[in-house]
């Protein structure tokens, strides 16, 4: 006998009690009774519902009173509906808890949810604790708000105590299940039960390389998409049962070039026109040499994902959603900088530190990042002088500015034109002196550091230190180890890192997207994904609302010769 | 403090929905399985919300009581729970919360950076006596190890906590959610000198 039947049968049995208890209370404060639509416009019910359900604010400003495990009281600003059944409102699994769809679509269906660690009465001795309802009736919004109240389905079944009850008034229950019933209703622009139409975005700035770097495993993984699709049309043809993954997992994919030219505020205008003319599911990595926030805030605007773009101006942000990226670029290895000074046991006085930014987008990304980081370490700012390139081409001028401050941390936001003037430059500093730069913006000439100053020379380095098996190409079926090496600097990893995203995070996520076709659950689905080891990084990580999945930077140093070796002088991450 | 009648009256349901269905088929028989163990803590040094330094096996080495749990910043089940369930403990204790230390070790180190720390405990409302620690993966994972609590990702992670009897050094392992209640008890059991009944 199933959970639900036996559910309904000791419903049954204590349905009368319940029944006048829940009337009487009814005839009360009106519980229990039809829930009426809030008869709201649609734009404040999205508004307000949405409030209610990511931020638990309720229509009022308060914060929605909510208890769960019956007693421990929950401040739903800090613990909201969107935390477990997320953005999409479809669910998740995680730590072995299966967290059911809560979109109207899905409650006011019969439900069964996928296996879980909760069918094992006891795992490896460790007792359960998560068990959830594994079959229910249907919803109506009286039960629902029934359900949200008392925690009890259609069934009598009594939740999970991690599910939090909420004791709501008529009028904010009505908001809330209106919104419920609006949300993940529609399935998003872009994708059908047969297609999926995606986009990829190159700037004019881009070189022909660098865009058939970008191209070539694009268009790869859109060919093998639509080869796999015909094969699987073979298979059923012949009489062969799918399982529901390959149910879902073949549909006929495009890709559109979204060419952006011009200026970066005409690309609003070029990218909406693109859009409008035929609407994507999703963007699949782009590539630009300038700054991606025009593209961004775009994304943003249309709630159109875009997955890991080639770029090393991302939007540096704590509430974008829209956009994942591989790294916070040049930013992050300013970042690493401030990190790994703050932890130096000797770390001399801030007077006796300087940094120096070439007055270039490079330079400041990397400065934003440095100064950023050191003011949230709760350091005080460094004396920074910005200089254009003409000026730090004149030796002059460098050598008195270094005469005059003598630092003995020099941060070095500049390319690899200063190189040779190095030594010299470092004759001004104190013996102990330590120069930092970025590898990212020296590019292939990192290598190039003279060899008389690479005792106190240290370089950011946002990328995989120790071995990987896999081709250079990204994908996996050959077995070649890779050995990074001073050969790696300036290499753009363009085709590698586009293949990854690829194959290992998007096309993960829209697996799983099964007939739930949204793109917020694309999301939700990416951010429950395990870490990754991959090529070009030591490792990406996941999370609701994460964004830049590779948190590392080393801080390195070079060994002697022409192809020298890359010493960590730092863990990948640091805090 | 007063609740409102709302409030009250959904407890009040919930409660009587409790009773009416003790062993319900949906219901879980056991609400957390109780232990008590010896730990050898590594001698590992983690970073505090405040950016500071802290030796693990120092901090626990503590006269009062000390709270256990690993959790981490952007989780969505069972860490939300944990939290509540430390904020609420706080609560109850009042002013008696100075006298246990709190400790949540985050099993998500590459994102979850001092500032991220701070800002969930301040999203929690921890009050003083709550510290949440990141440091480097191999720290945190020989600390994960020490307790028997590894897990290679967290995706994968359990609810766990951990209450050090300062009588004896002992670690009481709580294996799934308590209520505040309960909570109150187990702490209880340990705060309290007079109190025979921390190891069962």
């Amino acid at each position: 006998m199933s959970c639900y039947r036996l559910a309904r049968l000791k419903a049954l049995r204590l349905g009368s009690l319940l029944l006048a208890l829940l009337l009487l209370l009814s005839a009360g404060n009106g519980w229990g009774a039809t829930v009426l639509p809030s008869g709201l416009p649609q734009a404040e019910l999205i508004r307000l519902g949405e409030r209610m359900y990511r931020d638990g604010i309720l229509p009022s400003g308060a914060s929605m009173p909510a208890f769960i495990r019956g007693d421990v009281e929950v401040d739903s600003t800090a613990f909201s509906c969107s935390s477990c059944h997320l953005r999409a409102g479809l669910g998740s699994f995680e730590g072995g808890v299966v967290t059911p769809p809560t979109n109207g679509v899905k409650l006011y269906q019969s439900y069964r949810r996928p296996p879980s660690l909760d069918d094992i009465p006891d795992q490896a001795g460790r007792y359960i604790y998560a068990k959830t309802v594994v079959e229910r009736p249907a919803y109506n919004r009286e039960t629902l708000a029934s359900a949200m109240r008392f925690g009890v389905d259609p069934a009598g079944q009594i939740f999970n105590d991690v599910m939090p009850r909420y004791p709501l008034s008529d009028r904010d229950m009505s908001i809330l299940i209106d919104y419920l019933e609006l949300l993940s209703s529609e399935p998003s622009p872009g994708a059908t039960s047969k297609e999926f139409r995606f986009a990829t975005i190159i700037t004019d700035d881009v070189s022909p390389e660098d865009r058939r770097a970008l191209l070539l495993p694009l268009q790869k993984f859109i060919d093998q998409k639509n080869q796999q699709l015909g094969m699987y049309q073979k298979f059923i043809k012949f009489g062969y049962s799918p399982t529901t993954e390959m149910k879902y997992a073949f549909r006929q994919a495009s890709l559109d070039i979204w060419e952006l030219k011009g200026a970066p505020e005409t690309w609003p205008a070029q990218l909406a026109a693109y859009y409008d003319k035929k609407p994507v599911f999703a963007v699949l990595g782009g590539i630009s040499n300038g700054d991606w926030r025009p593209i961004h805030d775009f994304c943003e605007g249309q709630r159109l994902p875009c997955l890991f773009p080639i770029t090393d101006f991302p939007v540096v942000s704590e509430t974008g959603w829209y956009t994942y990226y591989f790294n916070k670029g040049y930013f992050q290895e300013g970042e690493a900088v401030a990190r790994y000074l703050n932890r130096e046991e000797s770390l001399p006085a801030e007077g006796e530190m300087l940094q120096i930014v070439e007055d270039s987008p490079q330079g400041k990304a990397l400065a934003d990042g440095f100064r950023q980081t050191w003011a949230e370490l709760e350091r005080p700012a460094l004396t920074t002088l910005t200089l254009s390139p003409r000026e730090l081409a004149d030796r002059k001028a460098l050598d008195k500015i270094l005469s005059k401050y003598r630092p003995r941390v020099l941060l070095l936001w500049a390319d690899a034109a200063v190189l040779p003037e190095l030594p010299a430059l470092m004759g001004q500093l104190p013996a102990d002196a330590k120069v930092f730069l970025s590898s990212g913006y020296l590019g292939e000439k990192s290598a190039a550091v003279p060899e008389s100053v690479r005792g106190k020379v240290y370089l950011s380095y946002p990328y995989r230190l120790t071995p990987f098996v896999g081709p250079k190409d990204g994908g996996y079926d050959a077995k070649v180890p890779i050995l990074t090496t001073a050969k790696d600097f300036g290499d753009r990893r363009i085709t590698s890192r586009s293949t990854t995203m690829l194959r290992q995070v998007a096309l993960r996520g829209l697996n799983l997207l099964y007939d739930n076709l949204y793109r917020e659950h694309l999301f939700d689905l990416m951010g429950m994904q395990m870490d990754l080891t991959v090529r070009d990084y030591e490792r990406f990580s996941f999370g609701p609302g994460q964004r830049y999945v590779s948190k590392g930077c080393y801080i390195i140093q070079l060994g002697p010769g022409a192809d020298p070796a890359l010493l960590p002088r730092s863990e990948w991450v640091m805090h | 403090m007063r609740l409102p009648f709302q409030v009250s009256l959904a407890l009040l349901l919930t409660a009587f929905i409790s009773a009416a269905l003790p062993a319900g088929p949906a219901r879980a028989e056991v609400r957390y399985k109780r232990s008590v163990e010896r730990y050898q803590i590594p001698d590992v040094v983690l970073i505090n919300q405040d950016g500071k330094k802290v030796r693990i096996a120092s901090l626990v080495n503590s006269g009062d009581p000390v709270i256990v749990d690993f959790i981490y910043g952007t989780c969505t089940t069972i860490c939300p729970v944990l939290s509540a369930g430390m904020v609420n403990l706080q609560r109850r204790l009042g002013p008696l919360s100075q006298k246990v230390r709190m400790i949540s070790i985050t099993i998500d180190p590459e994102h979850d950076s001092p500032k991220i720390l701070k800002d969930y405990l301040k999203r929690y409302r921890a009050q003083p006596g709550w510290d949440f620690l990141t440091g480097s993966r191999a720290d945190i994972d020989a600390v994960m190890k020490a307790f028997n609590a590894y897990i290679p990702d967290k995706m994968s992670h359990y609810p766990i906590n951990l209450i050090r009897d300062p009588r004896d050094g002992s670690w009481v392992r709580i294996f799934g959610l308590m209520s505040s209640k309960e909570f109150l008890a187990e702490y209880q059991r340990v705060a309290t000198p007079s109190v025979s009944g921390g190891k069962p």
